[in-house]
């Protein structure tokens, strides 16, 4: 039976948790890294991901309404994530359309609801219903911890490779640049919340619960993105990949 | 553990963070040096985190794109910004007032978004 984890324990448990279905494992975060991606590979992924990071500050409003008053310093860091999603320096998701226009797509495709893919849409449709339905503690365990957290480990593999493999400029990349500081500011408040009132066993464990659900999320939408837009012209075998080992 | 030395308005404030630390994260969770430091976007752009390196700075990498374009002749007076260093040694640091900062690193965009 599951015990009160203290601080130390519970963060490594939630790191280990996060881990074992880290995004970075999906065929297209490794042909990403490899430098296998053709630019129109990664224009359809800047039309999947705008819709899926696009209302991210969406996701952490209902969370902030639903989180008790009492919770001051909570409320306070996800109204601070807000803020630095939208209006703190550049939105975040122009500088997504940038890059995605680099790749060859336009705003208006990449704003277009109709150019994601089912399984994005998915993603989407978890994080609101996750936001608005579950304990906001859980909440922020599974869209901050569990999905936000990641993404300066997946960006600080994906950036170099961006600048030195697919030849893009400092301006057109400076979407993956401000998020492995700023997603790290951002993971790094959703621990503090999650580690500071997850103070029953049943919450601790349900926020380790709803970390691995979201990698998987995650993981579920990155390979579908392979899927639908890479596989025919990169099978798993040009990747090192065998067939099996992406089904488990 | 790295320690860190950071003067504000002729005060040193003191403290050891873990290495491969970033001063604006832990800022951004009050930790730190919050609340002395002063910082904004965390994404190398407003320069509000813009700190002179007054020892320790051989320890650190080079100014990337952004430090270099935001900073610019500022980098030659020992400026760098804080949003983008990750402290892996001792380091001493001293930020400016906000007014020193308005006239002599804040860019002008800056000045422009402000209401």
């Amino acid at each position: 039976m599951a015990e009160l984890m203290n601080r130390d324990e519970f963060r490594t448990a939630l790191e280990n948790a996060i881990q074992g279905k880290s995004a970075n494992k999906s065929p297209f975060s490794i042909a990403w890294a490899s430098g296998k991606l053709a630019r129109a590979h990664l224009a359809r992924w800047a039309e999947n991901h705008y819709h899926y990071v696009g209302p991210f500050a969406d996701y952490l409003a209902y969370i902030y309404g639903r989180t008790p008053d009492t919770m001051t310093e909570a409320k306070d860091f996800l109204l601070a994530n807000m803020y630095e999603e939208e209006i703190g320096g550049d939105r975040h998701t122009d500088l997504l359309i940038r890059f995605g226009e680099a790749c060859g797509t336009t705003r208006a495709r990449i704003e277009n609801p109709d150019n994601m893919s089912a399984t994005t849409r998915g993603l989407q449709s978890w994080c609101y219903a996750v936001a608005m339905r579950e304990d906001p503690v859980v909440a922020v365990a599974g869209l901050v911890v569990g999905l936000e957290s990641q993404v300066p480990s997946i960006y600080r593999k994906q950036t170099p490779t961006l600048r030195d493999k697919y030849r893009f400029t400092d301006e057109e990349v400076e979407f993956f640049d401000l998020h492995i500081v700023s997603d790290e500011i951002h993971g790094e408040r959703g621990y503090q919340i999650v580690l500071e009132h997850a103070t029953t066993v049943e919450l601790q464990q349900k926020c380790l619960r709803i970390c691995e659900v979201g990698a998987q999320m995650r993981l579920l939408y990155t390979t579908a993105l392979y899927r639908d837009y890479v596989e025919r012209d990169l099978p798993l075998a040009d990747l090192g990949l065998e067939r099996e080992a992406v089904a488990a | 553990m790295p320690k860190v030395r950071f003067e504000k308005l002729g005060v040193v404030h003191e403290g050891e963070v873990r290495e491969n630390s970033n001063l604006v994260v832990r800022a951004g969770i009050r930790q730190f040096p919050y609340p002395h430091l002063r910082y904004g976007c965390g994404m190398g752009k407003c320069s509000k985190c813009a700190s002179r390196v007054i020892e320790g700075g051989e320890h650190l990498p080079a100014p990337n794109w952004k430090e270099r374009k935001i900073l610019g002749a500022n980098l030659e007076r020992g400026y760098r910004l804080l949003c983008q260093l990750w402290i892996h040694q001792d380091i001493a640091l001293c930020q400016d007032s906000d007014e020193v900062w308005a006239a002599t690193i804040k860019p002008p965009e800056e000045s422009a978004q402000l209401p």
